[in-house]
């Protein structure tokens, strides 16, 4: 019975006899887990003695369904993978495709991806943090954080037509040339972020609530960080520094002066709250590349709607607000990729949840889970 | 120490009391939704409210999803007549790669945003059903066909974004099949 597939939908197999332990099934719609995400907790008392969570809930195959579609068409698949930051997909599976092919992205298309992808990362941290505080209940700060997150949006859907799928990063530059007055309002949109932001640390970091659930728990030290494989604000509020943007530029980030944030307790609160610093620091590159922009072509010329690279593989990868995301590329000449591999930094993040939430209380695990900002499209595909 | 807590806390409510509300109640007030907002795909026609599309397939092949299509018939002098050209909206996810490679820029996304149906069977219909085809106007060089504007009106507004892509000198013709 037990380790067979589709065993697990019935408990009375977990049970050990003579353990004293109830398992409780979270999800998979709870309302706080993010996503569809189901978690087995085995409970002794409240404490969690082992948390298993499953996935596949929102699995669509997008890595086969690419297979059937040509290099553009998989654009707007990829907006589907982690839809709350859908840019960083699209940008990660355009600098594949553009690897694979060989093609020079005009120096604007660079920048105008760098801002839409670190407006990006405000709206994926402002959803974290929002959801984070929400299961802790501080209802204040989540709608603060969407207020601010709303904003971001709002400027994409002027941008490019879409509040969440994009579809704005192509092989090649980017779709749309930004609307007039665009840039004016964004860097006013930076400055009333820090305010934000400010408003936020006081109200939610500095509230002794908030301290009290998410320090000390969930504490991951920076050797299993780097052990499972974590990247971003996960990595970062261990202490690992590790940020891609710096420590494998790309794009045009080398031209940028910023920092990158990191813990030191690698608890729930570290974790969260490297993200909020995250948000100044994409302030502060926005209005650098704002400032550093110049006016020129966005795609790349004569560049045939058809692409068909040669054939070969290719893999590249950036830091999403999640961590390294990375995809995986084999070309065999036609004008349809053969295989496409996406490494989610979601996945390999929710793997730590069963070494996170061990031995702490049921309550924590949301926190917790929270905390690991998983986004379920991108953990299933 | 508690008192200039409660303070801090008031003063934040007094200030989000005193401003206005910033939802609106939907069905009576609406947002304005931006210039480039995508919704559902709908045909345009020319200043005598003939459609613009000349039934080149070109959006069919683009469309990922394969939802648009495209039935029309060829009669002697060339000329084409639309049969029929379905849409099948509970399948598209408005990516506007079909808006982008248009070359007679004859579709668009519209702002129709409550796409809402009693019934399942209506989320597919006709954009175009029964009219006779636009005439491509332009003659197409033999050798490199470009995707440019729509040749009976070059200075189209709203698609101006969407010709920012390049001409493509490989051309629509270059399907795989
Ligand atoms: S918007 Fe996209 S999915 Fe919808 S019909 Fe056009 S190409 Fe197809
Ligand atoms: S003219 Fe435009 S709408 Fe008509 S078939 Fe060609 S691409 Fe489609």
């Amino acid at each position: 019975m037990t380790g067979e597939i589709g065993s697990d939908a019935c408990f009375t197999d977990r049970i050990e006899p003579g353990v004293d332990e109830l398992v409780v099934n979270v999800g998979p719609s709870h309302p706080s887990t993010h996503g569809v995400c189901r978690v087995i907790v085995h409970l002794d008392g409240e404490v969690v003695t082992k948390a298993e969570p499953v996935i596949g809930y929102l699995h669509r195959g997008i890595e086969k369904m690419a297979e059937n579609r040509t290099y553009l068409q998989v654009v707007p698949l990829t907006d589907r993978l982690d839809y709350v930051g859908s840019m960083y997909a699209n940008w990660a599976y355009c600098r594949t495709v553009e690897r694979l092919a060989g093609i020079q992205v005009p120096e604007r298309a660079e920048y105008l991806r760098v801002i839409v992808c670190e407006m990006q990362r405000i709206a994926s941290h402002m959803m974290s943090l929002g959801s984070a505080a929400a299961d802790t209940g501080a209802a204040t700060m989540f709608i603060y954080a969407f207020d601010q997150r709303e904003k971001v949006i709002e400027a994409f859907e002027e941008l490019c037509g879409a509040r969440l799928t994009y579809n704005y990063v192509r092989p090649g530059g980017v779709s749309f040339e930004i609307p007039e007055g665009w840039t004016e309002r964004v860097l006013q949109f930076c400055r009333d972020h820090r305010d934000g932001l400010e408003l936020m640390d006081r109200l939610f970091f500095g509230n002794v609530i908030t301290r009290d659930r998410m320090k000390h728990v969930g504490v991951l030290s920076p050797e299993d960080a780097v052990a499972w494989g974590a990247s971003g604000p996960v990595a970062r509020g261990s202490g690992v520094n590790w940020d891609l943007r710096k420590h494998d530029p790309y794009s045009v980030y080398p031209r940028f002066d910023f920092d990158v944030p990191t813990g030191s307790n690698g608890d729930c609160y570290d974790r969260a709250r490297v993200r909020l610093f995250e948000c100044y620091e994409s302030c502060r590159i926005i209005e650098q590349a704002i400032s550093q922009m110049q006016p020129g072509p966005i795609r790349t010329p004569g560049l045939p709607r058809l692409l068909a690279p040669r054939p070969g593989d290719a893999y590249d990868h950036i830091e999403s607000a999640r961590g390294a995301l990375g995809v995986y590329l084999v070309s065999d000449g036609s004008v349809r990729p053969y295989r496409m591999k996406v490494r989610s930094p979601a996945f390999c993040n929710l793997a730590l949840l069963p070494l996170l939430a061990e031995g702490h209380m049921l309550s924590d695990l949301v926190v917790i889970l929270g905390s690991l900002d998983p986004v379920f499209g991108e953990v299933d595909r | 120490m508690w008192g200039k807590g409660i303070l801090t806390g008031m003063r934040i409510t007094m200030r989000n009391m005193l401003r206005g509300p910033i939802t609106v109640k939907y069905p009576y007030e609406r947002l304005e939704i931006p210039e480039r907002a995508r919704w559902a795909v709908a045909p345009k026609y020319d200043g005598e409210g003939k459609p613009k599309c000349t039934a080149c397939m070109a959006c069919v092949r683009a469309c990922p999803d394969h939802i648009l299509d495209l039935e029309f018939t060829t009669r002697e002098d060339k000329s084409k007549h639309i049969e029929r050209y379905s849409y099948e909206i509970g399948a598209c996810m408005m990516c506007g790669l079909c808006v982008e490679a248009c070359p007679f820029d004859a579709i668009e996304m519209s702002h129709d945003y409550e796409l809402a149906r009693l019934d399942p069977a209506q989320l597919t219909y006709d954009l175009l059903a029964d009219v006779d085809a636009a005439p491509v106007k332009r003659a197409r060089p033999a050798t490199a066909p470009k995707a440019e504007a729509a040749p009976d009106e070059p200075a189209s507004t709203e698609a101006a974004p969407a010709e920012a892509a390049p001409a493509d000198p490989v051309g629509k013709e270059a399907t795989d099949e």
